[in-house]
């Protein structure tokens, strides 16, 4: 049944791109859910083209921030053609806070293989390559084991990719806590003033102020409390002062309707099927590892040494695809001194990150 | 602990004239009995005696003639570098052993006999052509023509008169007025090939906007940034477009008036520039001041020169805590009294020295001088980049290898992460400037280090310093390790020595003035550099052959016996292992057990096998099912097997957590595979620990290295038991949760969310 369309359009991108043309791309995607795409141009040539996916709550933002050397610059500069994907975990959409129910099936059934079919019969013949952030990157292994994107000139995966894993307070607490809170509470803003005071959120922005270095609640709840899981998004020093203001423009609130999936991927420690008897959903493999046979391209794993959302898990990714599918290309980065998602965000991302995925893309140019 | 990792002027790392390791090496092997530097000596001026030319005499040299012959001789061991008569054949690139070849040569060559504490006082060869001429003048009638200079010269051995000497070019600075106060846009920073200084770089480049122009030695730009890019990849930093866009390279060298630059050049660099970080220096104990004070301590007065010129600009100079090494001394806070020159041993300290009191007169000139102390300056907490010749590297290295520390009261040694990132925000920070800093850190305390490498179950006896330096000394001799010597020259240098001693016995530097700084602006606080912080460092030194870990050919840390009885294809079976780890970092890093022992199976021969290597991993690739299901891997076993008839198998199995009751069951069974070498599986079954085995051989019968004093050898087992027992019961659990978690995904409203209002 089609999805109804957005109440509200999408945010306009925040950016300041000066010298760059930035196009919007109408996306409607086959179950009905329009999403945001924009293109990222200075001059129409045949540049090698490359789909940012943003992880869950944040939004196409996260790649151009104004106050920092960006990304999307950074790929510019280098000569590629940045195309921005906001799939339907953004927040820039209004899916997160309207109701809507989906899980990651839909994004990598839907959103990721449309989207690059999109850009493909933009680009036509030249490279395409996927950069993506945390479960934006662990939505596109599924569609990659699935076969549903075949062709890519090669995936940088930030954070996590095919083997999600967190600390055991954090399994609990995202689990068992979650569980008990779901009767109440549908989603977790990161807001606390569009949450206002007296809501029912306080006592989580309460929980997340104990032990917390920064006044700022929205850094509180992401930095001391990672949307009350415990865990942590970023290394607070590695934001630029403007960047962390804004955090609450950045990321959005959770829905919880994801949670069931990301707790059964999270106990596998795999990217699984959460629809598994909804015939919509059987181009999508039951998990992912088993399939990593079908990713048909080289994968560079990234990852902050501090990630404390998904610690290791990339690491981890990479010794069990070496140790169970030798034949695929894939290499591990660690970026000394970062967080979650700060590798993309922060203020020195150019110097420590971009040099590592740059490099990586020329390789395969 | 004595600063000893600044970085090498402009020269990357390892800075050839401090390789002492491979000079040692050379030396011995020319040498050919090992006996040393002094018997190579002998050897060379006996055959220079009998090759000598008919010598000639002081008075048939003038000494510009001399130093230009001397300076031709000393380009042979260079390498086409460029050797003029006011080369320090060191800073050139010079080692230990082409000084001693070359001090042969002109005797043999020239008839000019010089000592190898000459060239190492100061390797310049006027001064070399000099000395001699002033000690082999037969009279001063016969003395050559040498036109006086224009400010007194002290003698090349005077180490004090040039201390004062240098000082005096403080005075020469003009008055000036403070400079903006504002934050830096264009940087000049020197020393950025050097450890320090290329982990500030990056810091500078992280930290704000600006852009920072690097003087680096070299030929041309092209040159001077590929030696800048190879620097800063072999500390592990990163050199990309993104950071190479930020930064210029100008080549120049800091060791040369006006750095080397041309009129127009320097003119443009001080209107261009509004900040200068100083932190070129050459870092070597042996050389004298002489032969140090043009990179430590003209080059810091020739930055002062530049920041007075055109736009005044703050400079920031990185000292060092070397400026107290003053045996006995009291203190070492930031206002502390700097120790007494003529009371410190080394050339490198009275270079640290001079350069910190000249910049202190700079200061009353009107120039806003920051001083930025370090002490020993550790490795990267998190990529465990280091400086590979440095001491506090030596003598950690020492320790691991020689398992006994020398008695000490602290090490003021901090981390070069943090050193790098608050003397990047002072850089910043144009209200912190002007004052003097001490990046000491947390100090170091002994009994801390000695708490620390315990619970590492490391057992080290502490010796005291000059027992622990004889045996230490020993040990090297009997079981050389070249990547060591330089460590070995150190300890067996008089001067040295003292230093070390001097910093063992000195006092906790504190750093009040930088704990506020850090505090006020969000900075990390200084935290103690202990194991945790020294881990990753410590694996790369034994990475690089320095520092050694624990691994199976030592004597076990810790042991048990485990026997499993089954069948192997309707065959009787049993496995009687014997697993065992090195060390608990093996534990923690890779979760892997080694195991000897023997399996009996007349399926395979009727005599035992014999376990030739073997591996158990806990929860291997973190428990990760093989297949999709909820069976999850909770041990896998790797075992080489060796029969009586010379045949090699190797066994395979796998304990499995599955989400069913009998988990005791579950912990014991192992399912096996076996094979021939080099073939796949042909044999299948199953071997069980029994049960009433279980607690005998695996709790009650744990051994552990009887060198451990009995309360250590207690508190390994513990942990040994604390760790396996949470690692086995964590793997249990986990199917059992899945199986848990799928009930609650049948809750009514797993998947829907509603409507928010």
């Amino acid at each position: 049944m089609p999805r109804p369309m957005p109440r509200t359009p999408p945010r306009p991108l925040h950016a300041r791109l000066d010298d760059a043309t930035v196009e919007q791309v109408p996306l409607r995607v086959s179950d009905g859910t329009e999403l945001a795409l924009h293109r990222v141009y200075r001059v129409d040539d045949d540049r090698p083209a490359v789909l940012l996916l943003h992880g869950h709550t944040a939004s196409a933002d996260m790649f151009v921030l104004p106050e920092t050397r960006n990304l999307v610059e950074a790929l510019l500069d280098a000569g590629y053609e940045p195309w921005l994907l906001d799939w339907r975990g953004s927040c820039r959409l209004p899916y997160n806070e309207d109701g809507t129910t989906y899980t990651f099936d839909d994004v990598a059934l839907y959103d990721i293989p449309e989207a690059v079919s999109l850009v493909r019969a933009r680009i036509g013949t030249r490279r395409l390559f996927v950069v993506a952030h945390c479960l934006g990157a662990l939505s596109l292994s599924m569609s990659m084991a699935a076969g549903l994107v075949p062709g890519l000139a090669g995936v940088v995966a930030q954070g996590v990719f095919m083997t999600p894993k967190v600390t055991v307070p954090t399994r609990f607490r995202m689990h068992l806590s979650f569980e008990l809170l779901r009767k109440r509470v549908h989603h977790l803003p990161v807001d606390f003033r569009k949450a206002g005071f007296r809501s029912k959120y306080t006592p989580l922005f309460a929980l997340a102020s104990l032990g917390a270095d920064c006044p700022d609640p929205t850094c509180q709840m992401l930095h001391n409390s990672a949307w009350s899981t415990g865990a942590s998004l970023f290394v607070h020093d590695n934001l630029h002062p403007r960047t962390h203001d804004r955090l609450a423009d950045l990321f959005g609130t959770v829905p919880l309707c994801v949670l069931p999936h990301l707790r059964r991927v999270e106990l596998a420690h795999t990217v699984v099927r959460w629809n598994l008897s909804d015939h919509r959903y059987r181009a999508l493999p039951e998990n992912a590892l088993d399939n990593a046979d079908r990713i048909d391209c080289p994968v560079l794993l990234l990852s902050g040494s501090e990630n404390r959302l998904w610690p290791d898990a990339n690491r981890l990714c990479h010794d069990v695809l070496k140790a169970r599918h030798p034949r695929l290309d894939v290499r591990y980065v660690e970026v000394p001194g970062y967080g979650h998602v700060d590798p993309f965000i922060g203020r020195g991302a150019a110097l420590d990150v971009f040099g590592h995925i740059i490099d990586f893309l020329d390789g395969r140019r | 602990m004595t600063d000893s990792t600044v970085d090498e002027a402009g020269s990357g790392p390892p800075a050839r004239g401090t390789d002492r390791g491979r000079e040692a090496e050379l030396i011995e092997r020319r040498g050919g009995d090992g006996s040393g530097a002094a018997d190579l000596l002998a050897r060379f001026r006996e055959r220079s005696a009998r090759d000598a030319p008919p010598v000639t005499g002081a008075g048939s040299w003038d000494l510009e003639r001399l130093a230009a012959a001397i300076a031709e001789r000393a380009g042979r061991f260079l390498r086409g570098a460029r050797v003029d008569a006011d080369t320090d054949l060191f800073d050139a690139g010079a080692t230990s052993v082409d000084a001693v070849e070359l001090i042969a040569v002109l005797a043999r060559e020239l008839g000019v006999r010089i000592s190898l504490d000459d060239v190492f006082l100061d390797g310049r060869p006027r001064r070399l052509a000099q000395l001699w001429l002033t000690r082999e003048a037969p009279a001063p009638t016969a003395a050559p023509p040498v036109p006086p200079p224009a400010t007194p010269v002290p003698a090349p051995d005077d180490e004090l008169g040039w201390v004062k000497a240098d000082l005096a070019r403080a005075d020469d600075l003009p008055w000036v007025e403070p400079p903006e106060t504002a934050e830096p846009r264009r940087i000049l920073l020197t020393g950025a090939t050097g450890f320090l200084g290329g982990h500030l770089l990056l810091d500078l480049l992280r930290r704000g906007d600006a852009h920072v122009v690097c003087l680096v030695r070299a030929a041309d730009e092209r040159e001077g940034e590929r030696r800048l890019a190879e620097a800063l990849a072999g500390y592990h930093l990163p050199w990309s477009a993104e950071v190479a866009r930020r930064v210029t390279v100008l080549p120049g060298d800091v060791r040369r008036p006006r750095l080397g630059l041309d009129e127009d050049r320097w003119q443009a660099l001080a209107g261009e520039v509004d900040a200068i970080v100083s932190v070129a220096a050459a870092v070597d104990f042996l050389r004298g001041y002489p032969s140090l004070r043009q990179t430590n301590v003209l080059g810091p007065l020739t930055l002062a020169e530049l920041a007075t010129t055109g736009p005044v600009k703050p400079l920031h100079h990185i000292s060092s805590i070397a400026v107290f090494n003053e045996t006995g001394i009291a203190a070492m806070d930031e206002d502390s009294p700097l120790g007494r020159v003529d009371r410190l041993f080394t050339g490198y300290d009275k270079t640290k020295w001079a350069s910190e009191v000249a910049l202190r007169r700079a200061r009353e000139h009107g120039l806003t001088v920051t001083l930025m102390r370090p002490g020993g300056i550790g490795g990267h907490t998190r990529t465990g980049a280091h400086n590979p010749k440095d001491l506090g590297s030596g003598l950690l290295s020492a320790f691991s290898r020689f398992r006994a520390v020398p008695a000490f009261r602290y090490i003021n040694v901090s981390p070069v992460d943090w050193v790098s990132q608050v003397a990047a925000a002072i850089v910043y920070e144009p209200s912190a400037w002007g004052a003097t800093y001490n990046l000491t850190g947390e100090p170091n305390a002994f009994q801390d280090v000695l708490r620390d490498m315990r619970l590492g179950g490391m057992n080290v006896p502490v010796l005291g310093w000059e027992e622990w330096r004889s045996a230490f000394l020993a040990f090297m001799e009997a079981d050389p390790v070249p990547e060591l010597e330089f460590l070995v020259q150190i300890l067996r240098s008089p001067t040295a020595v003292k230093l070390c001693e001097a910093a063992l016995l000195s006092p906790a530097a504190s750093g009040r003035r930088t704990e506020a700084f850090v505090a006020r602006h969000g900075l990390p606080a200084p935290v103690r550099y202990g194991a945790r912080a020294q881990l990753k460092t410590y694996e790369r030194l034994a990475e690089g052959g320095l520092a050694r870990l624990p691994d199976k050919d030592d004597p076990p840390f810790l042991w048990f016996h485990e026997t499993m009885r089954g069948v192997l294809e309707d065959t009787p079976c049993e496995l009687s292992l014997r697993p065992s780890i090195a060390s608990m970092y093996q534990l923690a890093r890779e979760r892997r057990l080694d195991v000897t022992g023997e399996v009996r199976c007349a399926l395979l021969h009727p005599e035992p096998l014999t376990v030739e290597a073997g591996d158990i991993w806990v929860r291997p690739l973190d428990g990760i099912p093989h297949r999709h299901g909820l069976d999850h891997p909770l041990l896998r076993y790797r075992l080489r097997l060796r029969d009586a008839a010379g045949r090699r198998w190797w066994l395979e199995g796998l304990k499995t957590a599955r989400a069913r009751r009998d988990l005791w069951r579950q912990s014991r069974t192992l399912a096996i595979q076996v094979g021939r070498e080099g073939e796949p599986a042909h044999l299948a079954g199953e071997v069980v620990v029994p049960p009433d085995s279980y607690v005998r051989d695996q709790i009650d019968g744990i051994g552990v290295n009887p060198a451990l004093p009995a309360p250590e050898q207690r508190l390994a087992k513990l942990m040994w038991l604390g760790w396996f027992f949470a690692q086995m019961g964590w793997g249990l659990l986990e199917p059992s949760l899945r199986a848990g978690a799928e009930l609650l995904d049948l809750r009514r409203d797993a998947t829907r969310t509603k409507e928010i209002r």
